[in-house]
């Protein structure tokens, strides 16, 4: 079995005829947990979004290649049923359509199989008390009126729920409090095993000291500059990105 | 023979229109090159206001806009060519009294691409003059120009005020409206802006104060056919004694006004039983990608405001007068000229607690 | 019974557009002469006061110019219209005794199912007749009247004669005088002092002659501290000729009373559905409505809650689509009379297709309503760049002692929501659906189950093909 799942080679992207990935090259295999760091502006967002198969986001150049295949042209809903989830750096909120019957939908399409109500309700009430969420959120709408914490949990449901081979999580830590990230990290935790594999894009490291990264990746103006261990997240925090900047932006 | 419901005006005929003498245009400093201000009769050439499309937008009704085509007794031409630009707003000025009761201005503004300028026009009225006013003031605000035109009316509680306003905007221009509606016995005033071109912008600022027996009615109109395109209007208006507001704000979007986002805010004080508030806001839709919000709120003032500012030791018409000002105050801010805001405030005093 | 659906451009309508075959013992002259409202009134064999009601109405209907500010009427020719068409059936009160082309549709519809299963009392009415109507016999142990208006005109008539036509009168417009002088057919209900009639109560109105029009009067009176919900549907296949619907409800909801009233109409196509409801409400009174307008070519439909009484109240959740060929001019109406009263509007349109979906409103506060509050919400949704929605929401203020909140949105789905979904693998066609379905299910969840449903199936049919 090949162990190889993400492989991204000289990813171009243009959202409004403006560059904002300029060759970016990125490889994940199978039970690995990467981190992407990097300062605003640099394109994590936009790796994500493009990962996901945004239509905003075009690709220019490059390819994109999920579990052995191009996926550069896929849809969103096909990518999902890959295994390529996102965890949304602000969830929309979807009025009218309560978190149950969305993710039993959404369960229904990822695996080709119907669920049941009772049994995916059981599933569903398993993955809430996990993650230390009230049971009523499952017959409320779709993150309407859900806090900031409340709709990052919300994600993590979702994808503890799909069961995606690829977990992307974008800026999942920010906006939360030491709590609700333990809840949040130990719920990726779990996800991850010798075939799953977690892309962590982040600003801060707060996630960091949960998970244990296999490695970490810094992103700057669209290219990953550097390629390295835990050492990298502590280089930034003590520095800060001005000067990582200074440091690797020739590159 | 004009009848107008809902302000409660029947049978209404145009008065007598005499001549008005007096200088209107004050000019502080010479203006820059590139910028020609005439008055509207100097540039008798009539071909050459007609030039311009002014088919649509019927403003106050048709019969107040060729009444104004006809007998217009005042009024300015302002020609901005192309880059040019004025740091000081022009202001026009005209106050009505015994000698000139009448004001039919006429005013044309021609701005062209990249050039920008602030025009105020003020019209005020001697105590005790029954006085009349009725104008029409047409935009064209070229590619990427930006106007701002403010118009303050302050006349007296027996006077008539009728006044339509209407821009063509072309791509990235903009034209700001800022309106003050502070007197006359009865108002009819028209804004109304065609958003022609890509990404034309216009913003309307409305502040209205209802006191006494005032009939008002406020349209104000923005027309999106350029894709991107954008307005907002906001309007903040306090009524008391027995007066009567019609609010109508028109939100419309035209097909092909693709990714074009319009906003819409009223806001009314209601400060006695006896006032009466109409709102009409219209939202009007042939496209799908456009955004469009309204949202319109009427009450009293807040109790527990009030009562704060008592309990320090204001009386209570003081204590609402500085909840209204604070209300009308984002609006006032945006007219750039110390004076003019000043005589604002003083109008706003003087009918609110002196009353 | 055929199957036609040679006229039907757009979609199958399936159920609905099933006509039958049917003999009718009656018909009036095509058009409209004081002769036949005589005879209309003789064949009913109706008071004097009723035949003259109908007479003077018809005077007034003569008198008064067809409305020119909403939709364009002047395809509708009245003269075209025949008036009076009762189907070759007495009443009957047992399905069992129904003839059966009717009962064939009616079953089609899924209404005796629907009465086995949960309500309290079902009435029929096909073309200007009412052939069936049944209530629960506890409700009837409990005084609660539910009968159809020739016969309440007969068993009834000091009641009918005291509130008939008075919260409409023929006065109120064309169409209502229109509806004085030839209505026919129509639920009467009267549910008496402190009754809780705890399940609904349901009619169902269905044209079934070309060119017939259908002008059945609804009149239910919910007296002090009871407690009703009224179910009523509408449909009627297509034909090439226009049809009109010219009904009347009246609703008097008395001291402490709580009525709610459920519609579903979904006429065909070709149907002008020029309809006038009201209701007014007496002292902490509660009027509900729940309005989900599918069909017709044009409607002019504004629900009007008259709040009469201190502390009365009225909530409005209406649904309204607009698709192709169809201009729905729907809203509703409120008058606060009173101090202390308060309402709530919440109206959603879609329009897709071509369809025009306007939104007429009309929040009026009298002077002597102090304290009372009102908010309004109006949401649109476009689904493409061929349909029209228009908001026009008039409010009208004459006192300062009061809560007045108003807000209207208008766009399309948005792509970020459609992208959100999708990043969950439902694909780009269900996930608008789903979108859609949230944004109706305001209305959805005030419904009865099987109407739920079924307003989601009229979802998914007007949906499919659509999106893409």
């Amino acid at each position: 079995m090949a162990r190889e799942l993400l492989n991204i080679k000289g990813l171009k992207v243009n959202i409004d005829d403006k560059e904002i990935l300029k060759g970016l090259d990125l490889n994940i295999n199978k039970g690995e947990i990467h981190i992407i760091m990097g300062p605003n502006g640099s394109g994590k967002s936009t790796l994500a979004y493009t990962l996901m198969g945004h239509p905003k986001y075009e690709i220019t150049d490059g390819t994109i290649e999920f579990d052995g295949e191009l996926i550069n042209e896929m849809k969103a809903d096909e990518r999902a049923k890959k295994g390529i989830f996102l965890s949304f750096q602000y969830p929309e909120e979807i009025p009218g359509v309560t978190v149950e019957d969305f993710l039993r939908t959404a369960k229904t399409s990822v695996t080709g199989k119907m669920q049941g109500i009772m049994a995916f309700k059981k599933l569903l009430k398993e993955k809430m008390d996990l993650l230390e969420m009230k049971e009523e959120y499952a017959s409320r709408y779709l993150n309407l009126g859900f806090s900031g914490g409340e709709k990052k949990k919300n994600e993590i449901l979702q994808m503890s729920i799909l069961e995606p081979k690829l977990a992307i999580l974008d800026e999942t830590d920010s906006g939360l409090d030491v709590d609700a990230i333990r809840i949040v990290a130990e719920g990726v935790k779990r996800i991850k095993d010798e075939s799953r594999s977690i892309l962590v894009i982040t600003h801060y490291n707060k996630l960091l000291d949960y998970l244990e990264p296999d490695y970490i990746h810094i992103l700057l103006d669209g290219k990953i500059v550097k390629t390295g261990g835990m050492e990298l997240a502590k280089e930034i925090d003590e520095e800060g990105y001005e000067n990582i900047k200074l440091r690797y932006s020739h590159i | 023979m004009i009848t107008w419901k809902r302000i409660k005006l029947e049978n209404f005929s145009f008065p007598k229109i005499y001549d008005y003498k007096k200088e209107f245009i004050r000019l502080e400093e010479e203006l820059p090159l590139g910028i020609r201000l005439d008055k509207i009769y100097d540039t008798v050439d009539k071909t050459k206001i007609n030039w311009l499309n002014t088919s649509e937008g019927n403003g106050l009704g048709k019969e107040f806009i060729s009444f104004v085509n006809e007998f217009y007794n005042s009024g300015v031409s302002l020609y901005l060519e192309r880059n040019s630009l004025i740091e000081k707003p022009i202001v026009v000025e005209f106050n009505m009294d015994k000698e000139n009761p009448t004001v039919v201005d006429k005013n044309i503004i021609v701005a062209e691409p990249n050039s920008q300028a602030t025009i105020v026009f003020d019209y005020s009225t001697d105590e005790g003059v029954e006085a009349f006013h009725n104008g029409f003031t047409e935009i064209h605000a070229g590619e990427n120009s930006s106007l701002t035109i403010i118009k303050v009316q302050r006349m007296n509680d027996i006077s008539q005020n009728f006044d339509t306003n209407i821009a063509y905007v072309k791509g990235e221009g903009k034209v700001n409206w800022i309106t003050a509606e502070l007197g006359s016995q009865i108002s009819g005033s028209n804004f109304t802006t065609f958003l022609d071109e890509v990404a034309s912008e216009s913003n309307l600022s409305s502040i209205y104060l209802g006191d006494g027996h005032r009939k008002m009615d406020l349209s104000y109109s923005m027309i999106h056919k350029g894709p991107r395109s954008i307005s907002n209007i906001e309007s903040r208006g306090a009524l008391m004694d027995n007066a009567k507001k019609v609010f109508r704000g028109n939100l419309d979007f035209k097909r092909g006004s693709r990714l074009a986002k319009g906003g819409e805010e009223e806001y009314v004080l209601l400060l006695d039983p006896t006032v009466k508030s109409d709102s009409i806001p219209a939202l009007l839709c042939e496209e799908d990608d456009v955004q469009g919000e309204h949202a319109a709120s009427a009450g009293q003032i807040n109790e527990n405001q009030l009562f704060y500012l008592m309990s320090r030791g204001l009386s209570e018409r003081e204590a609402k007068k500085l909840i209204i000002e604070g209300a009308f105050r984002p609006v006032i801010d945006r007219i750039p000229l110390e004076e003019l805001k000043q005589i604002i405030d003083s109008e706003i005093e003087r009918r609110l607690v002196n009353a | 019974m055929e199957r036609k659906k040679t006229y039907i451009e757009d979609i199958d309508r399936g159920i609905y557009d099933i006509k039958n075959e049917f003999t009718y013992k009656y018909k009036a002259d095509k058009g409209l002469t004081p002769e036949i409202v005589k005879e209309i009134s003789k064949e009913k064999n109706e008071p004097k006061w009723m035949t003259d009601f109908r007479l003077k109405s018809l005077e007034i209907y003569n008198s008064m110019p067809i409305p020119t500010w909403g939709p364009d009427l002047s395809d509708l020719n009245i003269e075209d219209i025949v008036t009076y068409i009762r189907p070759d059936a007495e009443m009957k009160h047992s399905w069992d005794d129904v003839p059966e082309e009717i009962k064939k549709t009616f079953e089609l519809l899924g209404l005796p199912q629907a009465e086995r299963e949960s309500l309290a009392g079902v009435g029929a009415q096909y073309d200007s007749e009412v052939v069936y109507h049944n209530i629960r016999k506890e409700l009837v142990d409990q005084g609660v009247v539910y009968m159809d208006m020739e016969t309440a005109l007969i068993e009834y008539e000091d009641i009918v004669r005291e509130y008939f036509m008075t919260l409409v009168p023929p006065t109120a417009h064309k169409f209502a005088a229109l509806h004085g002088a030839v209505w026919s057919g129509g639920s009467f209900v009267y549910v008496p002092e402190g009754v809780d009639v705890d399940i609904p109560l349901q009619s169902y109105f269905r044209l079934n002659a070309p060119g017939a029009g259908q002008f059945e009067h609804t009149l239910i009176i919910v007296e002090k501290g009871s407690r009703l919900h009224f179910i009523e549907g509408c449909s009627a296949p297509k034909y090439k000729v226009n049809n009109l619907h010219a009904g009347c409800v009246e609703l008097f909801v008395k001291e402490n009373a709580t009525l709610r009233y459920s519609t579903i109409e979904n006429w065909s196509k070709n149907m002008y559905n020029l309809n006038t409801k009201r209701a007014v409400v007496d002292k902490n009174g509660t009027i509900e409505w729940v309005s989900g307008s599918f069909g017709s070519k044009v409607s002019m439909l504004y629900p009007m809650s008259i709040l009469k009484g201190e502390g009365a109240r009225s909530e409005f959740t209406g649904i309204t689509f607009a698709s192709q060929g169809q201009h729905l001019d729907t809203g509703t109406k409120v008058v606060h009379a009173a101090p202390y009263t308060t309402s709530t509007v919440n109206s959603k349109s879609i329009s897709k297709d071509g369809g025009y979906a306007f939104y007429r409103g009309l929040l009026k506060v009298a002077p002597n309503a102090y304290g009372c509050k009102s908010t309004v919400s109006c949401e649109s949704l476009m689904l493409d760049n061929k349909s029209k929605s228009d908001t026009l929401p008039i409010i009208e203020l004459n006192n300062d002692n009061i809560d007045i909140g108003h807000e209207a949105k208008i766009g399309r789905i948005s792509d970020e929501a459609i992208f959100y979904l999708m990043s969950r693998g439902i694909s780009e066609e269900e996930a608008k659906a789903m979108i859609v379905r949230g944004f109706v299910e305001p209305i959805t969840k005030e419904l009865p189950l099987e109407y739920a449903v079924e307003l989601n199936n009229l979802i998914n049919i007007e949906l499919e093909g659509t999106i893409g």
